[in-house]
C-alpha cells in the first residue's frame, strides 16, 4: 500500500492533512487517522497497522479493525493510496 | 476523515479569499496554523518580449540581481522539503528563463502541482511536448481577445496566432490548457467569444476576473478600467457561459477587486507566498511590502517573517490607507523592506 504520486500529507496544528494536488481536494483527518496515515506512509501494511493501533489505543479489537478497514477502503476509493 | 474542500479553483483553495462557502470550510484553520505555505507563486523572471498596456509586474527587462539558476534550484530543494503542495511559476515571460525547464523538472521531482502562466509565445511544437511530459496541473496562457486585433491593442508586440497556435499544440499533445482573460475596457465585450474559442480549443478551464490595479494598470488606469455597467455585464455573460460549460469546460472568476482582497486580507491572510524574480519575498502583490530574501534566508525563516509581518503596524496601517485611497496600489511595486 502506497500513497499515490499526487498526494501530500502534513501535519498541522489541527490535525493530518491530505492534499490531493490532482483533484484539488484537501482531507483533515483525526489523530488516529494520522497514524494510520503515517503507518502507511513507512509502508506497512493493514496487520501491522491493525497491531500498532491496537497497542495504543484502546478498544474492541474487532471495531478498530473495521473502522481501520473503512478508513482504508475511503483512502482507496478517493485514488489517495494504492495497492 | 472529513473532505473540508473540493472542486474548488486552486487559487480560491490555497487563497481563500472573501468566500463564505469556503471561508467555513476552512474555519479553525487558519494561515498562522500552517507549518509552511500551502501555495507558492513564483515570478521566475522579469523579462519579456511584450510590454501588456495592463502589465502588473511591468515586466520587460530583466533585473540585475534575478536568482542564478543554483539559487533557483536549491529554492526548489526547500519548496520540497517544506512538503508544499501547490505552486504556480509566472514571470516576465517564464519561457524566456534559460533555467525554466530546469526548475520545472525539480519542482515536478517532488510531485509538487505546478502551474504555468505564459503568453504561449515561445510554445512551439517541440515545447508543448517538453511541457506536457512535465504533467503540469495547468499551462495557462493569457488570451485577452477573442481577435487578434483586441489581444494585440492591449498586448503590444503581442501575437496572437502564436497563442491560439500554443494553445493548439498544447492540447493536441493532451496537456491540460487554460485559458486567462484580463478584462479592460478594450477588450471585456469579447469575454463570451474568449470562452467560446476556448472550448473550441479544447481548454479545461478560462479564468477571469477584475483587472488588478497595480504596475502598468495602475499607471493607464483611466484608459483601461472598465465601468460598473461594463463589469455587470461582463458578470452576466460570465454566469450564463458557467451554466452553459458545466461539466465540459470550466469557467473560473473572481468576483472581487483588489481593495475588497486587501480588506480581507487584513483580517485573514492567506497560508502563501509571492517570490520575486531576485529572490525577494512579498507579503501580498498589491502591497509593496518584502517580508524576506531567499538569498540571504530561509524558507522556513520567510514563512516565519511573513506570519509575524501582518501584524506589523506600519503593515496594516499603509494597507488601511491604500483600502481607503486605491491610488496608492501604484506603490505596489516600490518595494519596502519590513
Ligand atoms: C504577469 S503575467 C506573467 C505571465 C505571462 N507573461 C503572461 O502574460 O501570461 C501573469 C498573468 O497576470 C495577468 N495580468 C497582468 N496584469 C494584470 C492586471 N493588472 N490585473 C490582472 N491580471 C493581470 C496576465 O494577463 C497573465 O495572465
Ligand atoms: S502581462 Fe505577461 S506578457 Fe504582458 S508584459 Fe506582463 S509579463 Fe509580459
Amino acid at each position: 500500500m502506497n500513497f499515490t504520486e499526487h498526494t501530500k500529507i502534513r501535519e498541522e496544528k489541527f490535525g493530518t492533512v491530505v492534499f490531493d494536488t490532482l483533484t484539488e481536494k484537501i482531507f483533515i483527518t483525526d489523530q488516529i487517522g494520522g497514524d494510520i496515515l503515517r503507518l502507511i506512509e513507512q509502508g506497512k501494511d493493514l496487520p501491522v497497522i491493525l497491531s500498532v493501533l491496537h497497542d495504543n489505543y484502546d478498544g474492541d479489537e474487532q471495531n478498530v479493525e473495521k473502522d481501520v478497514v473503512e478508513f482504508i477502503d475511503q483512502l482507496k476509493s478517493s485514488n489517495i493510496v494504492s495497492v | 476523515m472529513d473532505v473540508v474542500a473540493e472542486d474548488k479553483n486552486l487559487s480560491r483553495l490555497t487563497n481563500p479569499g472573501p468566500d463564505d462557502q469556503l471561508r467555513a470550510i476552512l474555519k479553525g484553520s487558519s494561515f498562522d496554523d500552517y507549518n509552511s505555505p500551502l501555495f507558492i507563486a513564483w515570478q521566475l523572471n522579469s523579462a519579456c518580449n511584450l510590454g501588456c498596456l495592463h502589465c502588473c509586474e511591468e515586466a520587460g527587462h530583466s533585473m540585475p540581481d534575478e536568482m542564478t539558476k543554483e539559487q533557483a534550484l536549491d529554492f526548489c530543494e526547500q519548496i520540497a522539503e517544506l512538503n508544499i503542495p501547490y505552486m504556480a511559476i509566472s514571470g516576465g515571460e517564464p519561457l524566456l528563463c534559460p533555467h525554466f525547464f530546469d526548475v520545472c523538472e525539480s519542482i515536478r521531482s517532488h510531485n509538487i502541482s505546478l502551474k504555468i502562466e505564459t503568453n504561449g509565445e515561445f510554445i512551439d511544437e517541440k515545447t508543448a511536448l517538453k511541457l506536457t511530459d512535465l504533467k503540469l496541473r495547468s499551462v495557462q496562457i493569457s488570451l485577452d481577445g477573442a481577435t487578434a486585433e483586441t489581444h494585440e491593442r492591449l498586448r503590444v508586440e503581442g501575437d496572437w496566432d502564436k497563442a491560439i497556435q500554443a494553445c493548439k499544440y498544447l492540447v493536441k499533445n493532451g496537456g491540460n490548457t487554460e485559458i486567462v482573460f484580463v478584462p479592460t475596457k478594450f477588450n471585456i465585450h469579447e469575454v463570451g467569444d474568449v470562452i467560446d474559442l476556448a472550448y473550441s480549443l479544447g481548454s479545461y478551464g478560462v479564468y477571469t476576473g477584475k483587472i488588478m490595479r497595480i504596475g502598468r494598470a495602475a499607471k493607464n488606469w483611466d484608459i483601461l478600467s472598465p465601468s460598473a455597467e461594463e463589469y455587470e455585464k461582463f458578470f452576466d455573460v460570465l454566469k450564463e457561459k458557467t451554466a452553459a460549460y458545466e461539466g465540459k469546460m470550466k469557467v473560473y472568476y473572481y468576483p472581487y477587486d483588489v481593495i475588497e482582497e486587501l480588506k480581507y486580507r487584513l483580517e485573514c491572510p492567506s497560508a502563501s507566498l509571492l517570490v520575486v524574480p531576485n529572490g525577494k519575498v512579498k507579503l501580498i502583490g498589491p502591497l509593496p511590502f518584502i517580508c524576506g530574501d531567499l538569498k540571504k534566508e530561509s524558507l522556513s525563516q520567510i514563512w516565519g517573517n511573513y506570519k509575524k509581518a501582518w501584524q506589523n503596524p506600519e503593515v496594516i496601517e499603509f494597507t488601511k490607507k491604500v483600502i481607503a485611497e486605491p491610488k496608492l496600489l501604484a506603490e505596489s511595486n516600490n518595494w519596502r523592506q519590513i
